[in-house]
């Protein structure tokens, strides 16, 4: 019952009302007694208040009139509509937009008619090597990315789950990679990366064989390499900070009664905490699917997609296409292709949140 | 009880002395991952406080040797970077207003409303903060470009509070989840409206997770690079984002400016993210997990 059958009897503020409508509805609000039908209205809307609280079964009757009732029952609507016609406007249109675009060949410069060209920029896209090399590229960046951020995230999770000094200050310094901005990020690491004067040279220099300076962002490998781990790094706090909070969510008692079992460490961590945090590692493998996927500024800014080609991930794939080749017509194909994966994703994501809320209800 | 046993005259027996050895190899763990996730961090500051003839030299050194101030006087002479800063601020300002006025009639909607449709539109929310910004963005930019509404400072933000929007709700829905359903009652009770309700009782309990709201809106915007370097490509209405991508270290501009100008960057949104994390977190994973 509560607020929804209450509010039934109250009137809707006049706040909610566009302004040229006539302003005839009671004010409601105990703390507006100078509008001139509070103190009147105010009192006997009160008592049957009151009485509708006592006794909930008469609350159908003394219902406020059929047309108050309706603005009422409107007005989670009235509220949502600027938000839907908002996200409707700059994020649904234009993904109608390009769905239909990339069936036509776009061309900005000249104000010609787009051209209707069917299947034309499919079969391109189908027939191009290219594009299944930029879907392995992508495959192989987010699965690396995925591996790598969330092991780091669950052994730094499990790490400053235990109690030691100055936890707090470590846990605050281990936030830091995310907190960071992607563009200083990328700075940071270019600078890292000189192979002039970049202090990674220092370590590499150590390993047997290397006696000169890597090309880390023009060999192919390792620029993947860090691609990867620059993005890991990026992504890892909030993942582990995730994990955190399901880890301090399992009863402590549960540790203690199988300590007095005799259980040993490993069988703790296998039979009691992975089994607690399960379902959070399971949504957090998606949600960083989703991340990663959408990885632009790192990549872009560093590699620009290359050493030939080998970091371009789908994302910079259509921007090149359409920034660099002003090719728009293939790069919204392009952009219908990850809009499929990323819905697939989305949705594997929204049926495990139902299964979630559903266990936990 | 965080590790007394460093305390000596409590090693007595061997079970101490395990216990010890534990909370040692536990400290040199938490130090040493510690050190390797905070380098980077480092080697920004190090970069940026000591002139560059120490750091332009193989192998740097790995203490500061000697500190220097005047960088940042010479980034703000030598670049833009006040006009940038200023562009970051006008799009983050901008898009934090509509984010808060649009998230506090959604939040409330979908937190303490009951409604057909809610949960629809809670998926609706969902799904569009987990496209990927490039794929709207050709689509969009040929709109904007169609409409004249390239190189504009309230077009990118009207982007950026579309994009953080639906993240926004969901990290209000969860602070004013919160507030207990009584208090909500009681107030109907006395006389107030829902929309009385939500000003009276459940924004003024939500204070946080409006703060929180902000930080967020505001640093997405001050962040973002992608479209603010798409369509806001005159100088004029560059913002630092894009302008701290156009430096090169070394070749054109000094590597303690260099880094000075990231850390200048980052310094806000790395004080604000830390102080609200719980909320992003809980607004990011769309509150299935409470950070």
């Amino acid at each position: 019952m509560r607020l929804e059958r209450l509010c039934s009897l109250a009137s809707p503020s006049p706040s909610s009302l566009p302004d040229n409508q006539p302003n005839d509805y009671p004010i409601a609000c105990a703390d507006r007694p100078n509008s001139p039908l509070a103190s009147s209205q105010v009192n006997s809307t009160m008592s049957e208040r009151v009485d509708a609280d006592a006794l909930a079964d008469r609350s159908s009757r003394t219902v406020a009139p059929p047309r108050l009732f309706r603005r009422r029952f409107l007005l989670p609507f009235l509220l949502v509509l600027p938000i839907v016609l908002y996200e409707g406007l700059l994020i649904v249109y234009p993904i109608i937009q390009g769905i239909y675009g990339s069936f036509t060949r776009i061309e900005l410069a000249s104000s010609a008619a787009t051209i209707w060209v069917g299947w034309a920029n499919y079969e391109r896209m189908f027939s191009d090597p290219a594009f299944w090399k930029v879907i392995r590229t992508t495959l192989l960046f987010t699965a690396l990315v995925i591996v790598v951020a969330l092991t780091i995230g669950l052994l730094t999770a499990l790490l400053f789950n235990r109690p030691f000094r100055f936890r707090p200050v470590a846990r605050g310094m281990l936030m830091m990679p995310w907190a960071i901005p992607e563009v200083p990020v990328v700075m940071i690491f270019i600078w890292i990366l000189s192979p002039q004067f970049g202090v990674v040279n220092i370590l590499a220099r150590m390993l047997p064989g290397v006696t000169k300076n890597p090309q880390w962002l023009q060999v192919p490998e390792l620029a993947m390499g860090w691609m990867v781990l620059i993005s890991s790094w990026k992504a890892f706090p909030f993942y582990s900070l995730v994990i955190l909070a399901a880890l301090q969510a399992i009863p402590h008692e549960l540790y203690e009664s199988a300590r007095v079992d005799g259980a040993n460490r490993l069988q703790l961590f296998w039979n009691i905490t992975f089994p607690g945090i399960g379902s959070t590692l399971e949504l957090l493998v998606v949600l960083a699917a989703i991340f990663s996927f959408k990885q632009f500024t790192i990549i872009f800014l560093m590699t620009g997609g290359g050493p030939s080609g080998t970091t371009e991930t789908i994302v910079i794939r259509i921007f090149n296409t359409a920034f660099r080749f002003y090719d728009y017509s293939y790069a919204t194909a392009l952009g219908v292709a990850g809009f499929v994966v990323s819905l697939a994703v989305a949705l594997v994501f929204i049926l495990m949140q139902v299964r979630r809320t559903q266990e936990s209800a | 009880m965080v590790a007394q046993v460093e305390d000596p005259r409590t090693v007595t027996s061997k079970y101490d002395a395990r216990r010890l050895l534990n909370s040692t190899l536990l400290y040199l763990t938490v130090t040493v991952v510690s050190l390797i996730i905070v380098f980077p961090v480092y080697w920004m500051l190090i970069s940026t406080f000591q002139p560059s003839k120490y750091i332009l030299h193989y192998p740097p050194p790995l203490l500061p040797q000697e500190l220097y101030f005047d960088q940042f006087a010479e980034l703000f002479t030598e670049h833009p970077i006040a006009r940038w800063l200023r562009n970051s601020f006008l799009i983050a300002a901008m898009t934090m207003l509509l984010c808060m006025a649009l998230s506090v009639l959604g939040a409330f909607a979908l937190s303490n409303l009951r409604w057909p449709g809610r949960n629809l539109f809670g998926l609706f929310l969902l799904v569009t903060q987990m496209l990927p910004e490039v794929l709207i963005l050709i689509p969009l930019y040929i709109i904007y470009r169609r409409l004249n509404m390239l190189n504009s400072i309230p077009s990118l933000a009207l982007i950026d509070a579309a994009f953080i929007l639906p993240i926004c709700i969901w990290i209000l829905k969860g602070v004013f989840d919160n507030v207990p359903p009584e208090v909500l009652d009681a107030s109907v009770v006395d006389g107030c409206t829902e929309l009385g309700a939500l000003w009276r009782i459940v924004l003024p309990l939500s204070a946080p997770g409006l703060a929180a709201v902000a930080v967020v809106a505001f640093f997405f915007a001050w962040n973002e690079y992608l479209y603010a370097g798409i369509m806001l490509s005159s100088g004029e209405f560059m913002p630092a984002s894009v302008g701290l991508s156009t430096l090169k270290a070394i070749a054109q501009t000094p590597v303690e400016q260099y880094m000075a100008a990231g850390l200048v960057f980052s310094v806000l949104p790395v004080a604000f993210y830390l102080a609200m994390q719980r909320y992003i977190v809980s607004g990011l994973t769309a509150g299935a997990v409470k950070g």
